[in-house]
C-alpha cells in the first residue's frame, strides 16, 4: 500500500509541475505589454496603447464595419492611427484616455485593436469641482 | 475650524461615534479575553451603539442622497435632478466612499447576528471580526463621505450612465453583502488558532462559510447578466479585473466549504481550513487593492482611479496578511490531526482532496493573471494577460474538475470497487456518450472539446442520479451538495457552447431593405424616438423560413447629460439559442433645415413650412423666460407630403433657465420620420430643423450574434445557488444542534 501511496503523491506532483509550465507558456503568450508608439508599430506582437483622442479624427466606415481614429501621446506627441472593428464605446468621444489593444498593421499602418477601454469620469470630476466651486 | 465648517457635522458625528464605539468594543473584548468578566457585557454593549452610529452615518448619506442635498461633495458628485429616486438611492454606491460605507454597514449589521453564533469564543471572534471593521472604518474617517463644497450647485454631476440600469440598484450591495461576510469565518478559524482551541469552530463557522459562497455567487451571477443583457459587451463575463476580484474569493470560499465538509465528516483537512479561511478573506482585501488603489487604472474597464487610499488598503491588506501568517505558523504544529488513513486511488476522500487542489489552483492562476501589471511592473514595459490567458489555462482545470464531480458521487470512504462504480454510472455513462455524440454531429469538431463535453454532461448526469437517490432516501435534506455539482455540469456546458460555438455578424442595414444573414432576413423597419423614460429604440424584423418573424428593439442613445451614445443590446431568447443583437452605430441621414417665419424648405418628399413660433405652449414664454422659469416654445409647421396632403405639426423647445438644460423631444411625422425643433436663431427669428427618415434612408449597423445553448449558464448557476441553499439550512441546523449540546 506505501509504495502505491507515493506513486500517487509523485504522479500528482509531476502533473502539477507540468501545469505549471503550461500556465507560465500562456501567460508569457497572453501578455499585452504598454508600449510606446515606436514600440509598437514594431508590430511583432500584441501590445497595449495609450493616448489622448485626436478631436475630430474619429470616423465610423459602414462599409467595413470599423471604427478609424487617431490617438495622441500626451508626453511626446506623437500620434497614432487605430482601426477597430466592432462597437464603438459609450463613452468613446468624451474620454480623457484611450487604451487600445492589438496589433500593429504594417500594410495600413493602422494599430488593428481588438478590445478598446475608455478611461471616462471619477478622477477628473473631482478636479474640476476644485476649479468651478472654489 | 476650518475642517468643521465644511463638513455636514451629523453624518461626521454619526461616523466619529462609530469609531469611537468600535475602539470601546475592542477594549471590551480584550477585558473579558485577559479574563475580566464584565468586558464582555461592555463590549456587547459597545458593540450596538457602534452598530447603531454605522446605521446612522449610512442613514444620514441617503437622507443626503434623497434630498439631493448638492452642498455635500459625494451627493454632488454621484447625483442629479434628472434621476429618479431610485438611482438617486443607488447613487450611494456609486463611488470610492459609498461603496465602502455600504461594505461596512453590512459587515456591522452581520456582526450583530455573528456574535449570537459564536459560543464561548465570543471574546476572541468578535475581537477579531470587528478589528476587519475597523479597518474600513478608518478608511472612511479619512475618506469622509460627508466634505461639502463651499458653494451650493444647483445641480449634481450626475450618475455615470452606465451605471444607470435596474441591475444597478440591486448588484453592488448583494456583491458587498458577500464581501463582508467574507471576513466571518476568518474570524472563527484565527480566533481559535489565537485561544488554541481548533474544536468546534469549524461547525460554527461551515455556515457562514456557505452564506458568503452564495451570497457573492449570486452577485455574480447577476453582475454577468448585466454585462449581458444591458451593457452590450457581447458576453457575461470578459475576466475583467474587477470580476475576477469577485470571482477568485468565491474559488477560495468554494476550497474552503470543502475542506470544512471533510473535517466535519472525517476530521481530515484541519490545518488546511484555516489556510483556506485566510485565503478567502485575503482575496476581498487584495482584490479591493488591485482595483481601488488605482494600480490597475490603466488596465481595467471599470478599475476606480487613486483616491489617496493606496496607503491605506496596502496597511490593511499587509496587516490582516501578517496576523493570520503569524498565527497559522505559530500554531502549525500544535494544530491536531487524524493520522491519515492510506488514501486508495479510488475513494471519495482522495478525490475531495483532488478537486480541492484543483480550484486552489484555478483561484491562484486567476490571481496570477489578475496581478500581472504588477508582476510585470518592474520588467521591460508594464503588461496584462488577455483574456485568451485565462481561458487556455481554465479549459484543462474544468475539465478535471468535472472528471472528478463525476465519480464523487458513487465513491465511498474506502476503496470503491471499479466494477461497482461502473455499474452504478452505468446510465450517466450513458447519457453522456449520446450528448457527445449528438454534439459532434451538431457542429463540434474538436477532439478537446469533446472531451469537455463528454465529462461536463457525466458530471451532471451521475450527480443528478445521486440526487434522485438522495431525495427518494432522506427528502430535501442530504440532496444539497449533489444539485450543486448537476448545475456546475450544466453551466460547463453552456459556456462551452455559447462561447466555443457563437456565431457573430457584423451588418450595415437600409432602413426598409432587407438583408440576409445566415438563415435570417433583417429589415430594419424604423427609428422610434424617446417616449417618457423609454429611450430611441430601432425596430428590427427578424424573419425565418417557415417561423413566424419577430421584432427586436436595440436602443442607442445619446445621454442628455453627458451626451454619450449608449448601447442596449435586445436578445430573443428561445429555449436553445440567444439572437444577440447589438447596434454599433446609427446614420439617421438627416438634413437640417434653417427657416425664417413664412419661409418653406424641401427635405426629400416633404416640404416644410415654418408658420410661426407659438410662445403659448405653456403659460407665456416670454413672460416665464423672465422670470428664470421653465419655458416651453413650439414651432408650427404645415407639412406637404408627395401625395400633396398637408399636416400641421408643432415640434417644442424646452429650456430650463435655472440649470441650462434643454430638451427636444422629436415629434413623429404621419407616415414615419420624425422631426425635432433643434434650435431657435434669435437673430433672425429662424427655426433650425431636424428630421430623420425623409431624405438619406436611414442606415443602422449591427452585430448580430447567435450564442447557442447559453440558457445552461443561468439555469446551472440558479442549481448551484439552489443546492446551497438547501445545504446551508442543513448546516446551519446542526451547528444549533451543537449549541444545544455545548450549553
Amino acid at each position: 500500500m506505501k509504495v502505491k501511496t507515493n506513486r500517487i503523491y509523485l504522479f500528482g506532483i509531476l502533473l502539477l509541475v507540468a501545469f505549471a509550465g503550461f500556465s507560465f507558456t500562456a501567460f508569457k503568450d497572453s501578455m499585452t505589454p504598454y508600449v510606446s508608439y515606436d514600440r509598437a508599430k514594431e508590430g511583432d506582437r500584441i501590445v497595449q496603447v495609450a493616448g489622448a483622442l485626436v478631436k475630430g479624427s474619429y470616423s465610423y466606415a459602414a462599409a467595413r464595419e470599423s471604427l478609424f481614429f487617431t490617438l495622441q501621446d500626451p508626453k511626446t506627441k506623437q500620434t497614432l492611427r487605430v482601426r477597430y472593428k466592432g462597437l464603438k464605446p459609450a463613452n468613446f468621444e468624451d474620454a480623457i484616455s484611450i487604451v487600445a489593444i492589438g496589433h500593429y498593421d504594417e500594410k495600413a499602418q493602422e494599430l488593428e485593436a481588438n478590445k478598446l477601454l475608455v478611461k471616462c469620469p471619477s478622477k477628473y470630476q473631482g478636479a474640476e469641482v476644485e476649479k468651478t466651486y472654489s | 475650524m476650518d475642517y468643521l465648517s465644511h463638513i455636514y457635522l451629523p453624518g461626521a458625528v454619526a461616523l466619529w461615534s462609530a469609531l469611537i464605539f468600535a475602539l470601546t468594543t475592542m477594549v471590551g473584548y480584550v477585558l473579558a479575553l485577559s479574563g475580566d468578566a464584565s468586558g464582555i457585557s461592555f463590549a456587547r454593549r459597545s458593540y450596538s451603539f457602534f452598530a447603531l452610529s454605522i446605521f446612522l452615518t449610512a442613514f444620514v448619506l441617503i437622507s443626503l442622497l434623497m434630498a439631493r442635498d448638492f452642498r455635500v461633495e459625494y451627493v454632488y458628485q454621484y447625483s442629479g435632478m434628472d434621476l429618479p429616486w431610485f438611482y438617486q438611492f443607488a447613487a450611494f454606491w456609486a463611488g470610492q466612499k459609498g461603496s465602502f460605507m455600504i461594505w461596512l454597514f453590512w459587515g456591522t449589521m452581520l456582526g450583530l447576528l455573528v456574535r449570537r453564533t459564536t459560543g464561548k469564543s465570543e471574546p476572541a471572534v468578535m475581537g477579531i471580526y470587528t478589528l476587519t471593521l475597523l479597518g474600513l472604518l478608518l478608511i472612511l474617517v479619512r475618506e469622509n463621505p460627508f466634505l461639502m463644497l463651499r458653494q451650493t450647485p444647483v445641480d449634481g454631476q450626475g450618475l455615470n450612465p452606465l451605471l444607470q440600469d435596474n441591475w444597478m440598484v440591486i448588484h453592488p450591495p448583494i456583491m458587498f453583502i458577500g464581501y463582508a461576510a467574507s471576513a466571518i469565518p476568518f474570524s472563527f478559524a484565527m480566533a481559535a488558532l489565537w485561544r488554541r482551541k481548533y474544536d468546534g469552530w469549524a461547525a460554527r463557522a461551515f455556515p457562514w462559510a456557505l452564506g458568503g459562497f452564495l451570497v457573492l455567487g449570486t452577485a455574480i451571477l447577476m453582475g454577468g447578466y448585466w454585462a449581458y443583457k444591458t451593457l452590450g459587451w457581447g458576453g457575461y463575463w470578459g475576466w475583467d479585473p474587477v470580476e475576477n476580484a469577485s470571482f477568485i474569493p468565491w474559488l477560495f470560499g468554494t476550497v474552503l466549504i470543502h475542506g470544512l465538509y471533510m473535517e466535519r465528516t472525517k476530521g481530515r483537512f484541519r490545518r488546511a481550513n484555516y489556510v483556506f479561511t485566510f485565503l478567502t478573506y485575503i482575496s476581498v482585501l487584495y482584490g479591493t487593492f488591485l482595483t481601488r488603489s488605482g494600480v490597475l487604472a490603466d488596465f481595467s474597464v471599470h478599475s476606480f482611479v487613486d483616491l489617496g487610499i493606496s496607503g491605506w488598503l496596502t496597511f490593511l491588506l499587509g496587516g490582516f496578511m501578517l496576523l493570520g501568517l503569524y498565527l497559522i505558523v505559530t500554531r502549525w504544529k500544535e494544530i491536531p490531526t487524524v493520522p491519515s488513513e492510506d488514501p486508495s486511488f479510488l475513494s471519495r476522500g482522495t478525490f475531495l482532496v483532488m478537486g480541492s487542489i484543483t480550484i486552489l489552483i484555478a483561484a491562484l492562476v486567476i490571481t496570477a493573471g489578475t496581478s500581472a501589471p504588477l508582476l510585470t511592473r518592474f520588467m521591460e514595459s508594464q503588461s496584462q494577460v488577455g483574456p485568451s490567458f485565462y481561458n487556455r489555462v481554465n479549459l484543462p482545470i474544468a475539465m478535471l474538475v468535472a472528471f472528478l464531480l463525476s465519480f464523487v458521487p458513487y465513491l465511498t470512504w474506502k476503496e470503491t470497487p471499479g466494477n461497482v462504480l461502473l455499474r452504478k454510472m452505468a446510465l450517466p455513462i450513458a447519457f453522456s456518450v449520446i450528448v457527445t455524440v449528438a454534439a459532434a454531429v451538431w457542429r463540434v469538431r474538436d477532439v478537446f472539446h469533446l472531451v469537455f463535453i463528454l465529462l461536463a454532461a457525466l458530471a451532471l448526469a451521475t450527480n443528478l442520479q445521486k440526487t434522485i437517490d438522495k431525495y427518494r432516501a432522506g427528502g430535501f435534506k442530504a440532496m444539497g451538495g449533489y444539485l450543486t455539482h448537476v448545475g456546475v455540469g450544466i453551466i460547463l456546458l453552456g459556456i462551452i457552447a455559447s462561447s466555443g460555438y457563437d456565431q457573430s455578424t457584423k451588418v450595415t442595414l437600409t432602413q426598409g431593405a432587407p438583408k440576409q444573414v445566415d438563415d435570417m432576413t433583417l429589415t430594419f423597419k424604423r427609428f422610434i424616438p424617446r417616449q417618457g423614460r423609454e429611450k430611441e429604440r430601432m425596430e428590427i424584423e427578424v424573419a425565418r423560413a417557415g417561423r413566424s418573424p419577430f421584432m427586436v428593439y436595440p436602443k442607442l442613445f445619446v445621454n442628455d447629460r453627458t451626451r454619450q451614445t449608449m448601447v442596449n443590446p435586445d436578445i430573443k431568447s428561445s429555449p436553445f439559442q440567444d439572437l444577440y443583437v447589438s447596434p454599433i452605430e446609427f446614420d439617421p441621414g438627416q438634413p437640417r433645415l434653417e427657416l425664417a417665419q413664412g419661409q418653406s424648405g424641401q427635405i426629400g418628399d416633404m416640404q416644410i413650412h415654418f408658420v410661426r413660433f407659438n410662445l403659448n405652449m405653456d403659460g407665456n414664454a416670454v413672460a416665464a423666460l423672465n422670470a428664470g422659469h421653465s419655458t416651453t416654445v413650439g414651432a408650427e409647421l404645415a407639412i406637404t407630403n408627395k401625395e400633396g396632403k398637408t399636416f400641421s405639426v408643432t415640434p417644442v423647445y424646452r429650456l430650463n433657465p435655472a440649470t441650462g438644460t434643454v430638451e427636444t423631444p422629436p415629434t413623429s411625422l404621419p407616415g414615419g420620420g420624425t422631426i425635432t425643433m433643434a434650435g431657435i436663431n434669435t437673430g433672425s427669428h429662424a427655426v433650425q430643423l431636424e428630421t430623420t427618415g425623409l431624405a438619406n434612408p436611414m442606415k443602422l449597423s449591427i452585430d448580430v450574434t447567435k450564442k447557442p445553448l447559453i440558457q445552461l449558464v443561468w439555469g446551472g448557476l440558479y442549481v448551484v445557488l439552489l443546492g446551497g441553499i438547501l445545504t446551508m439550512i442543513q448546516r446551519f441546523r446542526q451547528a444549533r444542534v451543537l449549541e444545544q449540546i455545548a450549553g
